[in-house]
């Protein structure tokens, strides 16, 4: 199951209690589609880079979670849906991360080998990429 | 005779390559920052320096920043 990340933006205009349940929704919506959230990140209220539906600052909170790629449909229908959220991104951690677990496994391997790593980096000043 | 110009030039390296970062987060506002100006336009990668690779994913990084209401899409 691949990992993903969810970023919201909710309205400043929520007081807690509203904020509580509709972060509670999202989460049961989550749990029924199979998906656990790994880890939360929330940054509170924050000032706005530019206005969004005439609003200067907005709640932002950062989820990763981890569940089926159907999870997706039905999580971003439900976002788009709500008066409460101004901007939410999802983001494919693995597929980002890809490249680095990579050569991860490559670094892995050639520390595995001391001798012949040690060649190649003779041989290409500055290594990969 | 003009007197001859000189200019010290110094090495560009890329930030990426040189400090292992594989994955350019949207979040990290003062990573982001080095590469955008107050005008909000990213740098090219003749001025930063930056490996082609690593410039495809800071552009993604930093639109994506923008979405998100981070970084301006206009400056000043």
């Amino acid at each position: 199951m691949p990992l993903y990340e969810l970023g919201l933006i909710l309205s400043p205009d929520l007081d807690s209690a509203e904020r509580d349940a509709f972060v509670g929704e999202l989460r049961a919506l989550l749990g029924s589609q199979g998906a656990n959230v790994v880890k939360e990140d929330v940054w509170g209220k924050r000032t706005l880079a530019y206005e969004i539906k005439h609003k200067r600052e907005g709640f932002y909170l950062f989820w990763q979670f981890e569940g089926p790629g159907s999870t997706i449909t039905p999580l971003e229908y439900r976002l788009r849906l709500s008066d409460q959220v101004l901007r939410f991104l999802t983001v494919n951690l693995d597929q980002e991360l890809r490249r680095k677990r990579k050569f991860d496994v490559l670094r892995a391997q050639r520390k595995a080998r001391p001798k012949p790593a040690a060649e190649t980096a003779a041989r290409v000043p500055g290594g990969e990429a | 005779m003009p007197k001859k110009k000189y200019y010290v030039k110094r090495k560009k390296v890329c930030k990426f390559t040189a400090e292992g970062i594989e994955y350019i987060d949207y979040k990290d506002l003062d990573l982001l920052r080095q590469f955008v100006p107050v005008s909000g336009k990213i740098l090219p990668r003749r001025v930063s320096g930056t490996n082609p690779i690593y410039q495809r994913k800071l552009t993604r990084a930093v639109k994506r920043a923008r979405l998100m209401a981070l970084l301006p899409y206009i400056g000043e």
